[in-house]
């Protein structure tokens, strides 16, 4: 960071005082910042300044052919890679017009779900811990771990699982894989009274999350809020059941809501989430033995595949709100043009600039955590 | 029922009013829009006002240098209606200046000021043109199509040899394992030879 970005630009009354949140900051998810302007402890204003976080995914998928590129999109999104990978398949698929198998659709469903129940536990970890509990953190990051040891029995990966290609998934699930999955799900179900008298019911952080950052649900609508930041302010949509891809519209689940629209509701739709995800990946395990067939379509040679020109505007319900892929192919054998648009490119920057301005200098950055915002996904 | 009600019916409806737009159903909830650049505000203003749409999912850009152009993509999803629409619209590269919707939709804020970072598209009332992600970047816009980011690299950084002390001693001895340059598979240098070949 070159010296002349940091210098006051309007030069401030001698009571405000600008201080930088991040790029390396506890407070702070990912390497992003936040430069505040304070007056004693209250935000004045608030800048979000991103990039360090910047590789330049759009530009090198253009560099890279189709498949090759299955290595690149699991990294856009670090907490939750899986949505990544399944968007850019379904892209290229649309593309194509390749029809994916049923067993690959429950695999790709199995792996979502599995996915957001990681995202969940780690982002109530991190809640947890900007105000000034720990000891959630550590529980959730503990259990996530043991949702890891499946990712990396099914995919080979603890993290970055590149378990989806565009035609289906890689492999099939081990042996007596869903009976290990179903005594995980057990053991998070079983934890859930022990989350909630640490957490969701420890007045220690209902006074703390209630009211902090509100969002009324006219302003969500108005600032492009999407996912359970939304469903917080009382609006019931979800991606999974209002414009269904894959196989969720065979999938019974509700869709929970809070009417508040603060950090508090923010959380507990995210508690919700948890257990509609359980209850999703209980009836995967339930329906799974009996879809046979193959896991993948057939696909053309993939070091020289040029995949029909067209475009594609794909649609996901991440564990942070809406995802989207635009893909367009010129016909060529890579990407012409993509564009990713991350749920957190709004909550990061425009969503959390307003919600910061005016509260006081010990929300940020719970604000930050409830709004489950990714900077990796807005510097892409 | 009246058709009315139907949401694509109420949709076609209400695009039956604008001139000039071509329409094309691409799947069960997927419309595609063309419309030519200067009737574009007009029509998200009908489409929010009118349709619901109160969602702008996003805005991409895409470079099309052979027909000197940017294509600006508007997603809009209507919460009533559960339809997505994208309207297409085409500016001249040069100058690529084109209007703001902030005042119709505010997540265009974001959009537009990546676009302009990344494409060099202005938007003309957009609230902020400041760079967000590229603050040091001095170049010309990376996204567009002539940038070449390795030839960019080539021309202002070295190339340098990491290998350390103990591993060039290692080597000399000859130990270590160590594939030269030329004898690595995936080097560029063995796909421009096959290049050649071939």
């Amino acid at each position: 960071m070159r010296a002349e970005n940091y210098e006051a630009r309007n030069h401030p009354p001698s009571n405000e005082f600008e201080i930088n949140f991040g790029p390396n900051h506890p407070g702070i998810e990912g390497n992003y910042a936040l430069k505040v302007k304070v007056h004693g402890d209250e935000i004045v204003a608030a800048r979000a300044d991103g990039g360090y976080l910047h590789r330049g995914f759009e530009k090198l998928m253009e560099q890279r052919l189709w498949i090759q590129n299955i290595a690149l999109v699991p990294r856009i999104c670090v907490p939750d890679p899986a949505p990544m990978e399944v968007a850019y398949s379904m892209a290229v698929e649309q593309l194509c017009g390749l029809e994916v198998p049923q067993r690959a659709q429950w695999l790709r469903v199995l792996l979502l779900e599995l996915s957001r129940l990681a995202a969940h536990l780690f982002t109530f970890g991190g809640h947890a811990a900007t105000t000034g509990m720990y000891t959630p953190m550590f529980w959730g990051v503990a259990d996530r771990d043991l949702l890891l040891d499946l990712f990396e029995e099914l995919t080979g990966g603890r993290v970055y699982s590149i378990y989806n290609i565009p035609g289906g998934v890689r492999r099939d699930i081990p042996d007596d894989f869903l009976t290990r999955l179903s005594d995980t799900l057990d053991y998070i179900d079983s934890r859930l009274p022990d989350y909630d008298n640490l957490l969701f019911t420890n007045q220690v952080f209902v006074r703390r999350a209630r009211d902090a950052g509100p969002v009324s649900q006219a302003q969500a609508l108005d600032w492009g809020v999407t996912g359970p930041n939304l469903r917080a302010t009382g609006l019931a949509f979800d991606v999974r059941r209002d414009d269904p891809y894959l196989v969720y519209d065979e999938l019974e689940f509700d869709i929970p809501t809070e009417q508040p629209g603060d950090a508090w509701a923010r959380t507990l739709v995210r508690r919700g989430e948890l257990l509609q995800s359980i209850r999703i990946l209980r009836q995967v395990i339930d329906r799974l033995p009996d879809i046979g067939g193959p896991i993948r379509a057939p696909i053309p040679n993939p070091l020289a595949w040029n995949v029909p020109a067209g475009e594609a505007y794909v649609r996901i319900e991440s564990s942070k709100g809406e995802l989207s892929w635009y893909v367009v192919s010129d016909g060529g054998d890579k990407p012409y043009r993509v564009h990713i648009r991350g749920p957190s490119s709004m909550h990061a920057v425009q969503v959390l600039e307003h919600l910061v301005t005016g509260c006081r200098i010990e929300d940020v950055a719970q604000i930050m955590f409830s709004l489950d915002a990714c900077p990796p996904e807005v510097d892409r | 029922m009246n058709d009315a009600h139907l949401p694509v019916e109420r949709l076609s409806i209400i695009l039956g009013e604008v001139k000039e737009v071509r329409v094309t159903q691409k799947g069960p909830r997927r419309t595609r829009l063309d419309v030519a650049a200067d009737a574009l505000p007009a029509l998200l203003e009908l489409l929010k006002g009118r349709a619901g749409f109160v969602h702008l999912s996003a805005i991409s850009c895409v470079d099309w240098p052979d027909d000197a152009q940017f294509e600006l993509v508007y997603h809009l999803w209507s919460y009533e209606l559960n339809l997505l629409v994208s309207a297409h619209t085409r500016i001249d590269r040069d100058p690529g200046v084109y209007v703001s919707v902030y005042d119709i939709y505010h997540p265009a804020g974001f959009f537009e000021r990546d676009i302009h970072e990344m494409y060099g598209v202005f938007f003309e009332g957009a609230p902020d043109m400041e760079k967000f992600i590229l603050t040091e970047w001095d170049g010309p816009p990376p996204m567009r199509k002539e940038f070449d980011s390795e030839g960019w690299v080539n021309d202002h950084f070295d190339w340098q040899d990491y290998r350390p002390d103990w591993l060039l001693e290692l080597e000399a001895q000859g130990g270590g394992v160590m594939i030269p340059p030329d004898e690595q598979r995936f080097s560029r240098r063995g796909i421009e030879d096959n290049d050649d070949a071939g």
